[in-house]
């Protein structure tokens, strides 16, 4: 139990970020970038300010920044969503790792860096941050004016200009908005539970995140609560290999496919009407019909 | 909303001139970077080009680079044709290596020949599923491939070649776990003393050769052209789009899958432990920069092969071989928005900026 509250944090930022772009209507597949972006920024932010929070905070802004160049590509220049999430990853890829090399001469792992404080479970401020922003966030998307208006510029975008929203700006917005909880996400994973950046991270987790925001039908409950569950299959596999020797058995694949098998099936048999937002991933074209 | 390569490759005729400015950006863009850390730019593009094209045995290593990213590349630009993503190159390629690794073992007649089509066929398999997917249960394209890849990467790398298909007594050591090695029959062979150049390049180009035919000279790909410019319109025509969407996405698949061989029988001779390629997803790139044609494709494939073999002598000035990544990743960017250049080209071409007369992408809602 205690594991699954180390292992989703992570994973309930990033999906939190799928949802808040993906419901305005942004397809993000460059949530795995944003994450390494943020992960190794707050590293180093952590490191030279000698403060996590620091590190925290420069992650989000870093996430932030990434997402502002998809956010660029894909609304200014109207490149395709896929594309530009993708091209977002290749970068995060080779620039994060050509970063790590110039700035602590190391193409592995950075330096250990200042890590939050835990309390007495063990956990730090973020692991129960995670508990909370699903719900404020559900609250804030599903009961406010503004989460109306995202939501309709993700369902119909003209409709909702008509009525006097900015389609591109509000997009935008929501975009960074998911950049930075992506950025969070990875900071969570380097100075939240590692305590330092590895060349390596986030080893998929913004894949799994994108998973998990599919599997919880892009709602930010739902979103949540499948990346508890994805943590819970992932502590899991880790409990048995310690406990069982089942590393002699050698499943831990089988336990890390599960969660991407489980949403493909889910979407695969269409139970209780799995769809994304309308105009998910069509561009907008103001001068359009 | 217009069908995917309208999207994607919407002024078809600036597709060359965007790939090569992106191209051209995109080093520049790395060059600074790197002269920005200190570092002695010009004596390391000079070791790049070295590494790259100079002499035998830098050229064998672009040409093995580069065949794997021809295969990878036409996969996704098969699926581009028929109007699908496949961001699941990886997936296929994963299950081709595997397949080539298994089938390899053992010292059948004509071995190579054998994992080569083994490799084919279980690629064409894991892209045949998202075509299934796709066409029978309304799944997109783009999520689905990237959940197959996830699950091939854990499926085999976790559980098949670290248990079941493990060669006896690799133990937890990684540098020596992964399968039993490939009967030496089933080797790709070299061509030339003094370069690992193997016959994977050769076999790559006509690969390439025949997948062009295929898609510009025969029914089949024009229907297939048909189906990725318009489903609607070509299913009017009575054009079988679903069956054209499963066929592509099987070639598709089964491209990778060869990949996939080619790494195994030509340079790993196992399925290793520790096996990050990565080839898949640049399949992504070179695709997208090759404008999603065949030619264009198997050009950008040994641009970007070029760009991977010459990486590895940056670090002759401290520049890790990442760079290679970067570089990939601002062309891709730079290609993904055309219109970053069209006042550019504009201007080339001596009319006034077309920025602002530009003509609106034609939408139409649904």
């Amino acid at each position: 139990m205690s594991l699954i509250l180390d292992f989703a944090p992570p994973l309930v930022f990033a999906a939190l970020g799928g949802v808040l772009s993906e419901r305005a209507g942004v397809v993000n597949i460059g949530l795995e970038g944003m994450m390494r972006f943020g992960a190794f920024a707050a590293a180093a932010g952590a490191i030279f300010s000698g403060s996590p929070w620091v590190g925290v905070a420069c992650g989000a802004l870093a996430g932030a920044a990434a997402a502002g160049v998809h956010a660029l590509l894909s609304l200014r220049f109207r490149a395709d969503q896929v594309v530009s999430g993708i091209a977002l990853n290749l970068v995060a890829l080779g620039l994060v790792t050509y970063l790590l090399q110039a700035v602590f001469g190391s193409a592995g792992v950075s330096p250990p860096s200042p890590a939050l404080s835990r309390d007495r479970f063990g956990h730090s401020a973020l692991a129960y941050a995670a508990l909370a922003v699903p719900v404020l966030f559900h609250l804030w998307l599903a009961h406010t004016p503004a989460g109306l208006r995202v939501r309709a510029v993700g369902e119909h975008p003209r409709a909702a200009a008509t009525l006097g929203i900015r389609v591109l700006p509000l997009r935008a917005l929501c975009v960074a908005g998911s950049g930075v909880l992506a950025g969070i996400g990875g900071a969570t994973l380097s100075v939240g539970i590692v305590g330092q950046f590895d060349a390596r991270m986030p080893a998929g987790q913004g894949f799994m995140a994108l998973a998990a925001m599919v599997f919880g039908k892009w709602t930010p409950l739902g979103a949540a609560a499948a990346a508890f569950f994805f943590a819970a299959a992932d502590a899991l596999q880790r409990q048995l290999s310690f406990s069982l020797r089942a590393a002699d058995l050698r499943l831990e694949g089988i336990f890390l496919a599960l969660p991407y098998a489980l949403t493909l099936l889910v979407l695969a048999s269409g139970v209780g009407r799995t769809r994304a937002p309308a105009a998910d991933g069509v561009p907008y074209e103001p001068e359009g019909r | 909303m217009p069908e995917l390569r309208a999207r994607l490759f919407s002024p078809a005729r600036d597709t060359l001139w965007g790939a090569f400015a992106a191209l051209i950006l995109a080093l520049l863009i790395s060059f600074v970077a790197i002269a920005a850390s200190g570092r002695d730019a010009a004596t390391g593009f000079a070791d790049l080009l070295s590494g790259a094209f100079g002499g035998p045995g830098p050229l064998g290593e672009t040409a093995i680079k580069s065949a794997v990213l021809v295969l990878t590349g036409l996969s996704v630009t098969v699926a581009f044709t028929v109007g699908l993503f496949n961001i699941g190159a990886e997936g296929q390629l994963i299950w081709g290596a595997l397949a080539a690794a298994v089938i390899g073992q053992r010292a059948l007649p004509g071995a190579m020949a054998l994992s080569l089509l083994g490799a084919a066929v279980a690629g064409a398999g894991w892209g045949l599923l998202a075509g299934w997917l796709k066409v029978r249960r309304g799944v997109h394209e783009v999520i689905s491939t990237i959940l197959l890849n996830w699950i091939a990467i854990h499926l085999v790398h976790g559980w098949l070649v670290a248990g079941p298909l493990a060669a006896a007594g690799s133990g937890a050591m990684v540098s020596i776990a992964g399968t039993e090695p490939v009967s030496a029959s089933a080797w790709l062979p070299r061509l030339f003393a003094g370069s690992r150049l193997d016959l994977g390049f050769p076999l790559a180009l006509a690969v390439a050769a025949a997948v062009w035919f295929l898609l510009t000279r025969t029914v089949r790909g024009f229907e297939w052209r048909a189906v990725g410019a318009g489903r609607d319109a070509a299913r009017a025509s009575g054009i079988p789009s679903s069956r054209c969407i499963c066929e592509g996405m099987a070639l598709s698949g089964a491209l990778a899958g060869m990949a996939g061989a080619l790494l195994i029988l030509g340079t790993e001779h196992k399925y290793p432990g520790v096996f990050r390629t990565g080839y898949g997803f640049d399949g992504i790139a070179v695709a997208l920069v090759g404008g999603g044609t065949a030619l264009g494709t198997t050009a950008a494939a040994v641009v970007f092969g070029a760009l991977r073999a010459g990486a590895t002598r940056l670090q002759l000035v401290g520049v890790h071989p990442s760079f290679a990544e970067l570089t990939q990743g601002l062309a891709v960017l730079l290609v993904a928005a055309p219109r970053i250049f069209q006042p550019l080209l504009a201007r080339l071409r001596g009319r006034p900026s077309a920025a602002a007369s530009a003509p609106p992408v034609p939408t139409v809602q649904p």
